[in-house]
């Protein structure tokens, strides 16, 4: 359980994210939308420790900022939007560092560690890929790999920027649907930033809408992605249409 | 500096010269001619001979003393230590200022160097330069000395000194004795051979350097390896870098794998004043004096 | 089904290991057999096996020959080993923590540390212990860790968390502010041009006993700590932000890490100055060869380093036998065209 009280950053005296307060109970799928610039990144990055900010922060009623580096990486872990590859590294290793938090200081993988990650490739059909330098796969490829980092590191919370950039459509469900899955299967919390707002509509259970660093709105996607609001805050002509259970939104001329 | 330079020599171009009557009968500047050491300068057509003389090398001060023209020096370099008398000032001979130098108003400058800098800028200025390089052969140091003479106007003590020297030179032309010696010029075992001015003064007292087996493949100033040096277990062991590197005979001694080499045990290890064993003027005498008799005590031994 | 191998990758291969064993092996039999003095390389042997303890054997040599031997070539040799292994030690350590693959153990105004640390020894010519022979050193070492010190000191001028962009512009200030001032005095003191010029150049030639007990417990110390550190170097790869959300100190690890290169390399300069390329390149070429990950690259050239280094300091002292080349310059002759070939091949690789 995830709990953000009145949570701001500034950064240059300009404040990028003000006073957000949220929960996201365990298991959920939270989407983060809003315009470019409305804070959604940063509001991520909080999350994941990396930016400093005033306001609470608990996971399962204890505040994050007490915990240690390694204490907070092993209960959120991070899928950044744009991650920096190493060169030469192979896809093997690259997953393997997702088991970073469960060492000891100086010590080496366990058993248990290498397992960790071999069941992670194995689950993401990159067991074939192993040895390969992950800078040689294609961009949906290399998606997965992230997504095995992710699962190897073992974290209930999975924070996610902006997972569907630069894919192409078969590969933006692709991913969707495995992170979908694997939230089923071992239960995890997933916050994601999305641009795409009718993928965020198909995918999770609630969205919260960002507006210039506030928390617009937070609720259902029928509830809060509704043509007037998505027009004021995105300054954008939009139809909402339904389509079954979930919602489209599509730009209109 | 250079700036300054230009800009002195402009202003000093533009003020009429009416006034100075040596403009063609005595060059400014003297060249050199490669490894030779001596260049004329006809003494001033009026017969007058410099009395304001700066010197920036200490083998030529040591000279300009000992043919009795010290009265007529009015400033020498920074190193110019010998004879006391010697007014030594903050002029660098490495590093020359040609403003430094002229503010002291010489009539002529004695330089070691040809640093283009340097005589360009006395040039400029219009300061009779002699240039007196590192002599190469023992003959130089006499040419250098009656060079002197004539331009102070001490010709015939100068005649007197040379011919004083050369005849204690050969005096020490010892046929009869055949040592190696490890000349040390830095602690980092760079070292002479006997094609140096050095060498050749070794040469005159009977020693060979063992710096002759790297000539071929290096230069006349090879850095030997301690391994050559200890295996060539020369007679002598003479350091020229006592002052500069502190290092003497218990140094030496206290060298890995150098306690055993016979120079060392049988106390032939030879502490020579900087100065003395790097300068080319009377002092050599003194040189070979010092080595005849470590040389003479290594071949008793 | 692929298992374990297929994970373990990451690791060092124990293959490599036994070559940067037979290329220590190697160069340490050529550096002992071969020198200014011609010595039989196997009595050479049986010298250097009289001295290990419990063994007792003529080797047939000349008391000098047996000095030679024993107080000239072998420390040169064990001490050329310590310092290739700490220069490339430092190199690749510095190469991983500032994500830099031009990066060499004289960053962060080492070199310069180093460098005005030894002109001030020698050209004040103090009389500390037993001559300027151990100021040098000393001054060296002082310089290097100084010069270090004060590039981290100035980077966080503007705030504690530095970037290591930061952190390199630092150095860059120091290096030229202690360069600018070493200039100065030696201007002043032109006589000690030379004996900086060598120790600027970089020598194994006064190599001896006294030398590789000063470095040994530095050398033991940075080496152990920079290979402990090793696997950091892997996560910071992936950037200072995804290194901390891995539950890295990215902090922490970047100063431990620079410490313990910057005494690698303080205790490879104090003995045998400024000695280059080995830092730059041996990492390199270790990684063009047996992997890009710094479980790899760490140790592997810890070996290498010290192989070529001695291979290196074979040539300066045979080629113009007996007189000595500057080991600087052999190791940019071999490792400038060694560089452009590693160059070369990654272009084809990545």
């Amino acid at each position: 359980m995830i709990g953000l009280r009145d949570v701001s950053v500034s950064f240059d005296g300009r404040r990028v994210v003000d006073g957000v307060s949220l929960d996201v109970r365990d298991g959920e799928w939270l989407n983060i939308v809003g315009p470019n610039g409305a804070g959604k990144t940063t509001l991520l990055r909080v999350l994941a420790g990396l930016t400093a900010f005033d306001g609470a922060f608990t996971i399962d009623g204890r505040d994050a900022r007490s915990m240690k580096r390694k204490e907070l990486a092993r209960r959120v872990a991070l899928v950044p939007q744009i991650p920096q590859i190493p060169p030469g590294m192979s896809v093997a290793h690259y997953v393997l560092l997702g088991r970073t938090p469960h060492l000891r200081p100086l010590a080496g993988e366990s058993r248990a560690d290498l397992d960790a990650a071999r069941s992670a490739l194995e689950r993401l059909d990159l067991l074939a890929f192993a040895e390969r330098p992950v800078t040689t796969l294609s961009g949906g490829e290399r998606q997965r790999v992230l997504v095995a980092r992710l699962l190897a590191q073992d974290a209930p919370v999975a924070l996610v920027d902006e997972p569907t950039t630069a894919l192409d459509v078969g590969h933006q469900q692709q991913v969707l649907d495995l992170v979908d899955e694997l939230r089923h299967d071992h239960g995890l919390t997933v916050i994601a930033t999305m641009h795409d707002l009718t993928l965020a509509a198909q995918y999770g259970d609630r969205v919260a809408l960002l507006d210039a660093g506030r928390l617009a709105a937070t609720g259902a996607a029928g509830d809060v992605l509704t043509e007037d609001s998505l027009s004021a805050l995105y300054g954008a002509r939009v139809r909402v249409l339904r389509d079954g259970d979930s919602l489209v939104v599509v730009p209109r001329r | 500096m250079k700036l300054k330079t230009l800009a002195l020599a402009a202003l000093v171009t533009l003020l009429p010269l009416a006034a100075c009557g040596d403009d063609d009968d005595s060059p400014t500047v003297a060249g050199s001619d490669g490894d030779a050491t001596t260049t004329t300068t006809a003494a001033d057509p009026d017969g007058e001979v410099p009395q304001a003389i700066v010197s920036l090398s200490p083998s030529s001060t040591e000279i300009l003393f000992a043919i009795g023209a010290g009265d007529q020096v009015i400033a020498v370099d920074d190193q110019s230590d010998y004879p006391p008398e010697a007014p030594t000032t903050d002029l660098s001979a490495y590093e020359p200022n040609v403003e430094a130098i002229a503010s002291y108003e010489p009539d002529l400058v004695v330089s070691s160097s040809s640093d283009p800098a340097l005589l360009d800028g006395l040039e400029a200025l219009g300061i009779e330069v002699l240039v007196h390089e590192a002599a190469v052969e023992i003959t130089d140091v006499y040419d250098q000395i009656t060079e002197l003479g004539d331009v102070t106007g001490h010709a015939d003590e100068a005649q007197q000194l040379a011919e004083e020297m050369s005849g204690a030179v050969a005096e020490f032309t010892t046929a009869d004795r055949d040592l190696t010696a490890y000349w040390e010029l830095d602690p980092t075992y760079y070292s002479v051979t006997s094609n140096t001015f050095i060498g050749k003064l070794l040469g005159l007292v009977g020693i060979t350097s063992i710096a002759d087996e790297a000539q071929a493949e290096a230069n006349d100033y090879p850095q030997l390896s301690a391994e050559f040096i200890v295996q060539a277990d020369p007679d002598l062991i003479i350091l020229a870098d006592t002052e500069c590197c502190q290092q003497d005979a218990a140094t030496v001694a206290a060298r890995d794998g150098w306690a055993g080499m016979k120079a060392v045990t049988n106390g032939n290890v030879v502490e020579l004043s900087d100065d003395i064993a790097s300068r080319w003027g009377p002092r050599i005498i003194e040189l070979l004096e010092i080595l005849d008799a470590a040389t003479t005590k290594a071949a008793a031994a | 089904m692929l298992d374990p191998p297929a994970i373990r990758a990451a690791g060092l291969r124990p293959v490599w290991v036994a070559g940067g064993l037979v290329a220590v092996v190697v160069a340490g039999v050529a550096g002992l057999s071969l020198g200014a003095v011609n010595i039989s390389a196997p009595r050479v042997f049986l010298e250097v096996l009289d001295h290990l303890p419990g063994l007792s054997i003529d080797s047939g040599l000349s008391a000098r020959e047996a000095d030679i031997v024993w107080q000239l070539r072998v420390p040169r040799v064990v001490l050329g080993f310590l310092v290739g292994g700490l220069l490339a030690v430092s190199g690749s350590s510095f190469q991983g923590v500032f994500r830099n693959p031009l990066a060499d153990p004289y960053l962060l105004g080492a070199a310069a540390g180093a460098g005005l640390g030894a002109t001030l020894a020698i050209t004040g010519g103090i009389d500390w212990e037993l001559g300027p022979f151990d100021t040098v050193p000393l001054a060296a070492f002082a310089g290097t860790l100084l010069a270090v010190l004060l590039a981290y000191a100035v980077s966080t001028v503007g705030g504690r968390d530095t970037s290591p962009a930061v952190l390199l512009l630092a150095g860059v200030a120091v290096m030229t502010f202690m360069t600018a001032v070493q200039t100065f005095v030696l201007q002043r003191e032109a006589d000690t041009i030379r004996e900086v010029y060598t120790f600027i150049l970089g020598r194994l030639v006064t190599a001896g006993w006294s030398e590789v007990r000063l470095v040994l417990p530095y050398a033991a110390v940075s080496i152990a700590a920079l290979v402990l550190l090793r696997r950091r170097l892997d996560v910071l790869a992936v950037g200072d932000d995804e290194a901390l959300s891995l539950g890295m100190d990215v902090t922490r690890t970047r100063i431990a890490v620079v410490a313990f290169a910057a005494l690698a390399t303080a205790a490879a300069v104090s003995v045998s100055g400024l000695i280059g390329f080995v830092g730059l390149v041996v990492p390199h070429v270790v990684r063009l060869l047996a992997g890009s990950s710094f479980r790899v690259i760490v140790p592997l050239s810890v070996l290498f380093g010290a192989a070529f280094l001695v291979l290196a300091d074979l040539v300066a002292r045979l080629a113009l036998s007996p007189a000595e080349i500057p080991i600087g310059v052999v190791t940019a002759f071999f490792g400038a065209p060694f560089f452009v070939l590693v160059l070369r091949a990654r272009r084809r690789l990545v």
